[in-house]
């Protein structure tokens, strides 16, 4: 690591008596670094750009913002919001009362001692230089902590989702935040969970880090919502680790930021797991979206679905990155990957890779891609009907994407995402 | 109504259409027969503003200049293009279509936009008529139907825009004798002093359930024969080799 590089976290990272994670991280990032344009999982990315945006920033400071502003940026799906502003927890904003027994939600600090007991952080590794400068510099995390054997929904009616929003809202000049949070579910529990990243136009730049442990027989159903705004730089990671029989349920919708990129990576550890992805982003304008999927069935019998579909408008770039693994001496792992692209100019431009390491014979894998434009034989029946060309257009990639945005739930959630998807398509209109 | 003189149309270099002209009044029912390739389906894209083809001539509709048009407008000036492979859309659903194109047509009439609820009272009507399952209501564009069903749906959309002229290419293909009858008879019911259509086919069935006022026969991208309903007959009979045979191929 340069002396620039140096510089840089003596910036980044808060003075004062380090927790050992964090000297853990600080110590990553000396040996390793940032991530650079060589490294396969940031192939698609940006990385010299979202650098030089890192290297001028600051931390961000606490900045005011009104309950309305995030009613509009965010929607109100239910009781139980946590609001976290340029990554610091932020309680006149926040709704927590509602929530059942035998859950926790709230800063770290906050909860009673031991309530989570071995997740913060989860594993040793780092993924990549963003992520052990999020564990270095970020504060104090949100928490949802569900005990074991919590059910919100026997008596068959959904749970009331948990909804945390991170709002990231622009200084004068370059700034960055680490928002971390963590989530537990306890053995045989339940959870829905929103995660909301939005934000106010400016140069903020955004490095978060959720990370999941779902205990044996558990389940969570988790969506990811990323609307910042102009100006800003998305860097997110969901790092996931799945127990026996443990359930998985994630949609990571990306539609805003200037540049933003969601890494999910799931570890199927113990037998039995299962976990859905879908995903839809929609870049236009200038703008690049990357997602880039990492699934390890280190043990038996687990099943990944993938289904990741892309609307690239104007001279934006999208990318879509599908690793999976399947370990030696496992068997009867089934992954499945389909990544759908929809190119709406020449000068729009959709990559896609699927990345398969399968070490086991005893397997099932499918994968496939496409990358295509709007059926111009559709396009010409609506047309001959009367329906005008920009009006068509909106009906077809809306049908495209329809598949990912139907199953977002709740319908208020499902709502609030249409209607930016809405003027997305709008905007971008020739 | 329509009035077609010395069309010409090209598609990547290859001239389709070489001149052709070709009058139909308000009222009027007229027949297009013709072996492959002769351009049949080609003038019915080229009325429609399908990409791709270059055009040039006279076509105009009730005065106004056809292919200055894009496809929308034409079919907001009140043509309407049965397709002879209606396109499946999947995920686009059916009623909101149906709904989105009825709207475009009264938008452009100056008529308020139709309401949900109203609409699917009055796509009921029509699809009764037609002997249609109310469930494609909520199925997508196309999306599965059989061959029949495809051709009930474009003359449901037919019914429901009430085109000032009507361009059916080979509505009648693919099409069981039952469907056949269903078809004909729907697009029957849909003549009417102020409107025209123009019937393309390869076979003169059709024919006998919807009877034209005039039957054209097209070779070359050109109408080579003129005749009443009786021509459809001769040709059903000896082919078109001898129907086109008395008029000499300049």
């Amino acid at each position: 690591m340069s002396s620039a590089d140096t510089a840089l976290l003596d910036r980044l990272i808060p003075a004062g008596p380090p927790d050992p994670p964090s000297l853990r991280a600080t110590n990553w990032l000396l040996t390793h670094g940032m991530p650079d344009p060589h490294d396969e999982a940031w192939r698609y990315s940006p990385v010299k750009e979202i650098l030089s945006r890192l290297a001028v920033a600051t931390p961000a400071q606490p900045s005011q913002i009104t309950r309305a502003e995030i009613d509009r940026l965010a929607g109100n799906h239910g009781p139980n919001r946590l609001v976290l502003v340029n990554g610091a927890y932020e309680p006149a904003l926040s709704d927590l009362e509602a929530h059942a027994d035998g859950s926790w939600i709230g800063r770290l600090a906050d909860l009673p001692p031991g309530t989570v007991s071995t997740a913060v952080p989860v594993g040793g590794g780092f993924t990549d230089g963003f992520h052990a400068l999020n564990r270095a510099a970020g504060g104090d995390p949100a928490v949802v902590v569900i005990e074991a054997d919590v059910r919100h929904d026997t008596d068959g009616t959904p749970s009331a989702p948990i909804h945390i929003v991170h709002v990231a809202v622009p200084g004068p000049d370059q700034q960055v935040s680490h928002p971390r949070t963590v989530i537990e579910v306890g053995a045989r529990s339940h959870l829905r969970l929103i995660e909301t990243f939005t934000g106010l136009a400016g140069p903020t730049l955004t490095n978060a880090c959720t990370t999941i442990r779902l205990d044996a027989g558990s389940s969570l159903h988790h969506q990811r919502v990323q609307t910042e705004a102009a100006g800003a730089t998305h860097i997110g990671h969901t790092q996931v680790s799945q127990a026996a029989g443990s359930r998985y349920e994630t949609s990571s919708i990306m539609l805003g930021a200037d540049i933003a990129r969601h890494a999910i990576d799931v570890t199927l550890h113990e037998p039995d797991a299962h976990v859905a992805l879908t995903g839809l982003y929609r870049p236009a304008g200038h703008q690049r979206h990357d997602t880039a999927v990492c699934i390890d069935h280190a043990a038996s019998h687990g099943t990944s679905t993938q289904e990741f579909k892309g609307v690239v408008d104007d001279h934006a770039r999208g990318s879509f990155s599908g690793r999976i693994i399947v370990r030696p001496d496992t068997i009867a792992n089934d992954a499945q990957q389909m990544n759908r692209n929809l190119v709406l100019q020449p000068t729009a431009q959709a990559d896609a890779r699927p990345w398969l390491e399968i070490f086991a014979d005893d397997v099932r894998c499918t994968h496939g891609a496409t990358v295509g434009r709007l059926d111009d034989n559709a396009l010409f029946y609506l047309r001959s009907r009367g329906i005008p060309l920009d009006e068509s257009r909106t009906m077809l990639i809306d049908a495209f994407v329809r598949e990912i945005t139907d199953a977002i739930a709740p319908a208020s959630l499902r709502d609030h995402i249409a209607a930016l998807i809405d003027v997305a398509a709008r905007r971008s209109q020739p | 109504m329509l009035h077609i003189e010395n069309l010409t149309a090209t598609i990547a270099g290859q001239t389709v259409l070489r001149g052709l002209d070709l009058d139909i009044a308000a009222g009027e029912v007229h027949a297009i027969m013709g072996p492959n390739g002769a351009g049949k389906s080609t003038l019915a894209n080229v009325l429609a503003g399908r990409d791709g083809y270059t055009a040039t001539g006279t076509v105009t509709l009730d005065g106004i200049d056809l292919l200055a048009l894009n496809p929308e407008t034409r079919a907001t000036a009140g043509l309407f293009l049965a397709f002879q492979y209606p396109t499946e859309i999947p995920g686009v659903g059916n009623m909101y279509f149906l709904r989105a194109a009825l709207n475009a047509v009264r938008r452009e009439r100056g008529l308020d936009e139709i309401a949900a609820v109203d609409f699917l009272a009055l796509a009921k009507e029509h699809m009764a008529r037609l002997d249609m399952d109310p469930a494609f209501l909520s199925r997508c564009v196309n999306d599965g139907f059989s061959g029949g069903e495809k051709k009930r749906n474009e003359v449901l959309q037919m019914s429901l825009l009430e085109p000032r002229l009507a361009i059916l290419d080979e509505i009648d293909s693919g099409l069981d004798i039952d469907a056949l009858r269903i078809v004909a008879t729907g697009v029957q019911n849909l003549r009417s002093p102020d409107r025209a259509m123009l019937i393309i086919t390869h076979y003169p069935h059709l024919l006998d359930f919807v009877q034209p006022d005039h039957v054209h026969v097209l070779r070359d991208g050109r109408i080579v024969r003129t005749g009443d309903h009786h021509l459809a007959h001769e040709i059903e009979t000896d082919g078109f080799g001898p129907a086109i045979a008395p008029v000499p191929v300049p």
